[in-house]
C-alpha cells in the first residue's frame, strides 16, 4: 500500500502506471477497462474499483462514507486507510492539476479545499490526510515523517468525524473482510529475505518503507513485504515498459490480493454456445489433454513457435532460379487450374469491359488513336511528308518527267493511308518504269540519268 | 493583354464610383468579363512576389491498362436487388431457382464454346479481318495439323497443339530417319506425354471452358466420386508407357526429364514409381528441381500407412531439399501440410512448426495454407482448440485482400464458414464474411455451388443466433442476388420466425418460398402451414394467413399431380382452420369436400371449430351440411356435433328431423 501512495503520484500523469497499480491493488480491476482505474487506482476498497472514474467522482459520497464504514470496522486496517486517502488525492488531483507541481503543497491544499471534491462532509476528514498524500509527492525524506504521523492522525480523526454518518451505499459491493485480510497480510507476512534484497532499491525508499512499517504492530514483516512489492513494482514497470502485460498476470496472482480472476477465454463470455449438433463442446476435460500442445498458439501470433529447422534463412543465394524464357506445359497447366479455382465472371459492366480489355477484344485506356501502329510509331512524320529525296537518283533534275513526279511526291506527302514503305515502293515503281521507257524518251528529247 | 486592359480602362473609367464603393465586393465575384482580366493582373505581381522555389516535377507513372476500369469498377457496389450479371442481357431468362440458375448458366457456357468450337473447326468461313488493329482471339484458331512432313518442326506443332497421339508417332519417325531432336523439344514432348499420361486429352478446350461454370457443379452434385473414378480410368500411369520408353531411349538425362517423368507420375497415381525414378535421378548425381520435391512430398502418404513414417518421408525430402539447395516456394509448404492432413496426431504440432518455417523463410502463406492448418486444427479437435487457432488464423488475416496462388485457395472461405456454423460463433462468421469482401477475396468462391454452400451456412448461423429483424435484413441481401436459399434456408427462417415470435412475417416467407421455387417441398409448406395454424392472431394477420392459405391451395391443387406435394391431412385441416379463422366460411367449406375428394379425414376439433364459426356467422344451412358430411365420414363425433346444432341454432322442422336422425345414427355408430 505505500507503494501504492509513493507511484499515485506518478499515476496521475501515467495512466498506464495507474493501470498496473489499481491492478495491484484489487485484482478485481482486471476485468474492467483500463481508464475506469485512472481515479479508482487507489481503491483498496473493493467497492470503488468496479464503478468508472465518473461514478466515483459523482457518488464519491456513498463511496467514501463506504470507505470510511470500512476504515471503521478494520480500525487497525492503515493501509486500507491510505488507499482512501489516495482516491481523495487523485480526485483532487484530477481537479485541480496539482499532480504536476508537488511542491506547491501549501497551494494544492487550498486549492484541493477550495474546489473540494464535492463532499463537504468528507473534506474535513481528508484535509489532514490531502497533507500527507501529496506530501508523498514532495520526496521520501518527508514521506518518513508523515507517515509516521499518519496513523494516528487519520484513525482518530476518522473513527471521531465519520461514525455518525455511516451510510453503506447499496449498489457498491461490501467490502470483502478477506481482502482486508489480505492487504494487511500484505504487511504483516514474515519474509526475512527483504533486507537482503534491499540492497537494490534507493536507500531512500527503504527508508520509507522502513518508517511505514514501523507504524504497524509487526514492523519486520510490513517491511520485508512492502520491500518486496517495491521490487516487483520495479519489475513491472521495466516489463511495461516493454508492453508485456503477460507478466501482470503472474505478479497479480503473487500478490493475492483478493480474488484472481485469470480469463482463458476469449470469447465474449456472455456468446451464447449451442451444442445441438453435439460437435464439440462435450467436455472439458478432453479440451485439457488434446489442445495442450495449441496453448502455445494461444493469444499469441501463429508464427512465433517453434520451426523445422530445415532451410537455412539465407538462401539467398538459392534465388537464381532458372529464369526460363517460356512457361513449359506444366507452368500452363497450373495456370489454368487456378483460373478455375477462381470465379472469373465479372460482377458488373466494368469488370466484364476489363475482362475484353484484358482479352484485347476492345481498346485500352487511355484510349490512343495509335493504338496498334505500333509499327508505324517508329516512323517520323518527316519521312511520310518529305519524299523529294527520292528523287535524287533516277529521275532528271527538270523536265516533264521531273514535274510529273514532283506533283506524284505531293500527292503521296498528304496519303495518310500509304506507310512510308509503300510510298517509297510507288516512287521507285516509277523509276523503273521511265527507266524502261528510256527508249522512247530519248526519241522525245528527255534524258533520264544525266543532268 | 492589350485588348483587356484597355477594356479594364475603360470599365474602370466608367464605373469609378461604383468600383470604388465595391471593389471588395467586386473582386469576389467574378461576374463580369473584367474582373478574371483583373485577377490575372493580380496573379502576375504574385508571381513576382514569390520567391523561386524549387519545382519537384513528379515521375511519369505507367499506368496498367485496366488501371482506369478498375478504378471505375471498384465505385460499383453490389446492387442487392438486382440479380447476377450475367443474365443481365435477357431479362426474360432471369433465373429464379438455383437450377434454373445452373440450366441458364451451362447453357450460356455451352452456347459460348459452340460457338467457338464452329469458329475454330470451320476457319475457311472466317477469313475476314475487320478489326483494325487487329484483335488475335476473335480470329479462329488452328486446331488442325498443317505439317505433314517428318520433321521437327511438326514435332513441335503437335506438341504445340497437345496432340500427344501424333507427336509420340512424328518422335518416333524421326529417330527411325535418325534425326536427333534437340534436347528442347524432347523436354517438351515429356512433358506432353506425362501431363497427359500417354493420351489425347479429351476436347481439351471445350471442357475447360465448360468447366468454369457447369462442371464444377456437375462434379459436386455427384459428390466427385465418379468424377475422381473417370479421372483414374483416363489416366492411370502404365508401366513402360510411351513416356517412360522415350525417357530411356534418351541418350543423357537432365533434371528436367526427371522433373517430368515425377510430375506424371506423381500426378496420375504411379507414387512408388515416383520414388524409384527419383532415386535413379541422385544415382545419376543430378540435383533434383523444386516441381520434383513438391510432386513426391504431396506422394509421401501415399507410399506408407504409418503416420509418423510419413512425416518421416517428408522431413527426408526437405533435407534433401535444402542439402541441395532448392529453395522451397509456396507450393512446397502447401504440400506439406495437405500431406499432414493425412497423418493424423502428428499434423497439429507439426502444421504450426511449418508455418513458422515458411514465416522464417519469408514465404507469405496462401489461402490454401492456412486452410490445410484450419482443417488439421478442426479434425478431432475439442471446439477450443479449434476455436483458439481459429480466431487467431482469423486475426492474422483481417482485411488482408489474396490473390490464387494454389488451386486449394478457393477452399478456404468455405471451410471457414463451415467451421464457424459448427462453432455457431456468430462473430467469427462476421469476421469471416467481411474477409470475404475484401478486395478480389469474393473471387474464391468458385462458383454457384460454393456460394450457395457458403452463404447457405451463414445464412443458417444468422438464424439460429441472430435477432429476426437482422436475419431478414440478410435475407433481403444475400438473396436472391447472391444465393439461392434451399428449402433448409427458408425452414431456418421459419423457425427463426418462431423463435423471435414475429409469426406475422410468414406470408412473406411464403412468397419467397414460392418464388425460389421451393413450393413443391411438401416439408417445408407444411412446417408453414403448421406455423401459421398452430396460434390465433389479430383478425389483420389471420385475413393475411387466410389469403396465404388460399395460395398454397391453389400451389397445391397445381403442382398435385407431382408425387412430392399432395394433399395430406394435416396440410387440409390446417388450410381449414386458417379460412375459418379469417371468416372465410366458403372457402372453408370447399376444403372440407377436398378432404372427401382425397379420401381423408378430417379431425373432430376441425369439425368443432367449423362449427362454432358457423355458429358466429348464423348460417345454419352450412351447420347441418356439416353434420351431414361428418356422418358421411363416419365420424364417431357426429352425434356431438347434432346434438351441438340442434341445441344452439335456429332451425327448421325439416333440418331438425334430419339432424336428430343423424344424431341417432351417429349414436347407434358408437
Amino acid at each position: 500500500m505505500f507503494r501504492l501512495l509513493l507511484r499515485t503520484a506518478h499515476a496521475a500523469r501515467k495512466s498506464s502506471f495507474s493501470v498496473y497499480e489499481s491492478c495491484l491493488a484489487t485484482s478485481k480491476c482486471d476485468k474492467n477497462a483500463a481508464q475506469h482505474f485512472r481515479v479508482a487506482n487507489g481503491g483498496g476498497a473493493r467497492a470503488l474499483s468496479t464503478t468508472s472514474a465518473r461514478h466515483c467522482e459523482k457518488k464519491d459520497e456513498p463511496a467514501l462514507s463506504q470507505d470510511e464504514e470500512k476504515i471503521n470496522e478494520a480500525k487497525d486496517a492503515d493501509p486500507t486507510e491510505k488507499s482512501t486517502l489516495v482516491i481523495h488525492k487523485t480526485e483532487n488531483n484530477k481537479l485541480t492539476e496539482q499532480s504536476e507541481q508537488p511542491e506547491g503543497l501549501k497551494t494544492d491544499e487550498g486549492g484541493a479545499m477550495q474546489t473540494g471534491v464535492g463532499v463537504e462532509e468528507v473534506v474535513a476528514a481528508t484535509k489532514q490526510v490531502e497533507t500527507e498524500t501529496k506530501a508523498e509527492k514532495n520526496g521520501k525524506e518527508s514521506l518518513i515523517d508523515l507517515l509516521g504521523a499518519m496513523k494516528v492522525d487519520v484513525t482518530t480523526k476518522k473513527k471521531r468525524n465519520l461514525k455518525p454518518k455511516r451510510i453503506i451505499s447499496g449498489s457498491a459491493p461490501r467490502p470483502n473482510p478477506a481482502d482486508m485480510e489480505s492487504t494487511i497480510s500484505m504487511f504483516q507476512k514474515a519474509t526475512m529475505e527483504a533486507a537482503s534484497q534491499s540492497e537494490t532499491l534507493d536507500p531512500n525508499l527503504v527508508a520509507a518503507a522502513s518508517a511505514a512499517a514501523s507504524t504497524l504492530p509487526n514492523r519486520n514483516q510490513a517491511q520485508s513485504e512492502l520491500l518486496r512489492q517495491l521490487r516487483e513494482n520495479e519489475a513491472t514497470t521495466q516489463a511495461q515498459k516493454k508492453g508485456d502485460i503477460n507478466h501482470l498476470g503472474m505478479l497479480i496472482a503473487d500478490m493475492k490480493v483478493g480474488k484472481h480472476y485469470r480469463r482463458q477465454n476469449s470469447r465474449p463470455s456472455n456468446q451464447i454456445r449451442f451444442d445441438e449438433d453435439g460437435k464439440g463442446y462435450t467436455e472439458e476435460r478432453r479440451e485439457r489433454g488434446v489442445s495442450a500442445e495449441l496453448d502455445g498458439v494461444r493469444r499469441r501470433d501463429l508464427f512465433s513457435g517453434r520451426r523445422l529447422n530445415i532451410f537455412s534463412t539465407a538462401s539467398d543465394e538459392g534465388t537464381v532460379e532458372t529464369a526460363v524464357a517460356q512457361p513449359t506445359l506444366w507452368d500452363i497447366d497450373f495456370a489454368n487450374q487456378l483460373s478455375l479455382s477462381t470465379n472469373q465472371l465479372p460482377r458488373n459492366g466494368l469488370e466484364e469491359v476489363i475482362q475484353w480489355t484484358k482479352e484485347g477484344k476492345i481498346w485500352q485506356y487511355p484510349i490512343n488513336n495509335e493504338a496498334g501502329l505500333e509499327e508505324e510509331a517508329q516512323v517520323m512524320f518527316h519521312e511520310h511528308i518529305f519524299l523529294d529525296q527520292h528523287l535524287e537518283e533516277g529521275f532528271p533534275r527538270q523536265g516533264p518527267v521531273r514535274h510529273f513526279m514532283e506533283l506524284v511526291v505531293a500527292g503521296l506527302s498528304r496519303n495518310p493511308y500509304l506507310t512510308v514503305q509503300q510510298k517509297k515502293e510507288h516512287i521507285s515503281w516509277f523509276r523503273d518504269y521511265f527507266h524502261q521507257k528510256q527508249e522512247i524518251l530519248k526519241e522525245a528529247d528527255v534524258y533520264i540519268s544525266e543532268a | 493583354m492589350a485588348a483587356p486592359c484597355r477594356q479594364v480602362g475603360h470599365q474602370i473609367q466608367r464605373k469609378s464610383r461604383f468600383l470604388l464603393n465595391n471593389f471588395e465586393q467586386l473582386w469576389s465575384h467574378r461576374t463580369f468579363g473584367w474582373t478574371s482580366a483583373l485577377q490575372q493582373q493580380a496573379a502576375n505581381t504574385c508571381k513576382v512576389a514569390e520567391p523561386t522555389e524549387t519545382i519537384v516535377i513528379p515521375k511519369k507513372k505507367t499506368w496498367s491498362k485496366v488501371a482506369v476500369l478498375e478504378a471505375l469498377a471498384a465505385t460499383v457496389s453490389r446492387d442487392p436487388t438486382a440479380h447476377p450479371y450475367q443474365f443481365q442481357d435477357d431479362p426474360y431468362l432471369t433465373p429464379r431457382t438455383a437450377s434454373e440458375f445452373r440450366l441458364y448458366s451451362l447453357s450460356q457456357e455451352s452456347g459460348r464454346s459452340a460457338a467457338k468450337y464452329f469458329v475454330n473447326s470451320n476457319p475457311k468461313f472466317f477469313t475476314k479481318d475487320f478489326a483494325e488493329p487487329h484483335i488475335p482471339c476473335l480470329m479462329p484458331e488452328t486446331v488442325s495439323l498443317c505439317l505433314e512432313e517428318t520433321s521437327e518442326e511438326a514435332l513441335k506443332e503437335r506438341i504445340k497443339l497437345r496432340k500427344v497421339k501424333a507427336a509420340v508417332d512424328m518422335y518416333d519417325q524421326l529417330l527411325q530417319a535418325g534425326t536427333s531432336v534437340t534436347m528442347e523439344t524432347t523436354h517438351d514432348l515429356l512433358d506432353l506425354i506425362c501431363l497427359y499420361c500417354d493420351q489425347d486429352p479429351v476436347d481439351d478446350q471445350e471442357t475447360q471452358t465448360e468447366d468454369i461454370e457447369g462442371a464444377a457443379e456437375e462434379v459436386t452434385k455427384i459428390k466427385g466420386r465418379v468424377r475422381r473414378a473417370t479421372d483414374l480410368l483416363r489416366s492411370t500411369w502404365k508401366e513402360n508407357n510411351n513416356a517412360e520408353r522415350i525417357f530411356n531411349l534418351l541418350p543423357e538425362r537432365d533434371t528436367r526429364c526427371y522433373s517430368a517423368l515425377i510430375r506424371g507420375m506423381v500426378k496420375h497415381g504411379a507414387f512408388a514409381r515416383a520414388f524409384s525414378v527419383y532415386t535413379d535421378m541422385l544415382n545419376d548425381r543430378l540435383t533434383a528441381d523444386v516441381h520434383i520435391f513438391n510432386a513426391l512430398i504431396s506422394a509421401a502418404p501415399e507410399i506408407k500407412d504409418k503416420y509418423h513414417e510419413r512425416w518421416d518421408v517428408i522431413t527426408d525430402l526437405l533435407k534433401q531439399m535444402s542439402q541441395q539447395k532448392v529453395p522451397p516456394n509456396l507450393l512446397t509448404f502447401n504440400r506439406i501440410l495437405k500431406a499432414l492432413r493425412r497423418c493424423g496426431s502428428l499434423a497439429r504440432a507439426h502444421s504450426l512448426y511449418t508455418l513458422s518455417e515458411m514465416k522464417a523463410l519469408g514465404i507469405a502463406p496462401s489461402l490454401a495454407s492456412y486452410y490445410h492448418v484450419m482443417s488439421i486444427a478442426c479434425h478431432g479437435a475439442s471446439s477450443q482448440a479449434t476455436n483458439d487457432i481459429f480466431q487467431v488464423i482469423m486475426t492474422t488475416l483481417e482485411g488482408t485482400s489474396f490473390t490464387c496462388q494454389d488451386p486449394d485457395d478457393s477452399l478456404f472461405f468455405v471451410s471457414a464458414m463451415r467451421i464457424c456454423f459448427d462453432l455457431k460463433d456468430l462473430q467469427m462468421a462476421f469476421k469471416v464474411h467481411s474477409l470475404l469482401e475484401v478486395g478480389e477475396n469474393w473471387r474464391f468462391l468458385r462458383d454457384s455451388y460454393q456460394h450457395n454452400l457458403y452463404y447457405g451456412r451463414f445464412f443458417n448461423l444468422l438464424c439460429l443466433m441472430e435477432h429476426i429483424d437482422t436475419v431478414l435484413e440478410w435475407h433481403r441481401r444475400l438473396s436472391p442476388s447472391l444465393y439461392y436459399p434451399n428449402s433448409q434456408n427458408l425452414s431456418s427462417i421459419l423457425q427463426a420466425l418462431d423463435t423471435d415470435c414475429r409469426l406475422d412475417l410468414l406470408p412473406a416467407v411464403w412468397k419467397d418460398i414460392y418464388t425460389l421455387g421451393h413450393d413443391n417441398k411438401a416439408d417445408l409448406v407444411e412446417e408453414l402451414l403448421a406455423l401459421m395454424a398452430r396460434d390465433t392472431h389479430s383478425p389483420e394477420v389471420q385475413e393475411s394467413f387466410a389469403e396465404c392459405a388460399l395460395d398454397v391451395k391453389n400451389v397445391i391443387d397445381r403442382v398435385g399431380r407431382r408425387p412430392s406435394l399432395e394433399w395430406n391431412p394435416a396440410s387440409l385441416s390446417h388450410i381449414t382452420t386458417l379460412l375459418l379463422r379469417a371468416g372465410k366460411i366458403q372457402q372453408a367449406w370447399e376444403m372440407l369436400q377436398l378432404f372427401k375428394s382425397n379420401n381423408r379425414v378430417p379431425a373432430q376439433g376441425l369439425l368443432e371449430e367449423f362449427l362454432s364459426v358457423c355458429h358466429s356467422k348464423g348460417s345454419t344451412q352450412m351447420a347441418v351440411e356439416l353434420v351431414q358430411t361428418s356422418a358421411t365420414f363416419c365420424l364417431s363425433a357426429t352425434s356431438t356435433l347434432a346434438k351441438r346444432t340442434l341445441a344452439e341454432f335456429d332451425l327448421t322442422e325439416e333440418q331438425r328431423a334430419t339432424l336428430s336422425d343423424l344424431e341417432s345414427a351417429g349414436e347407434s355408430f358408437e
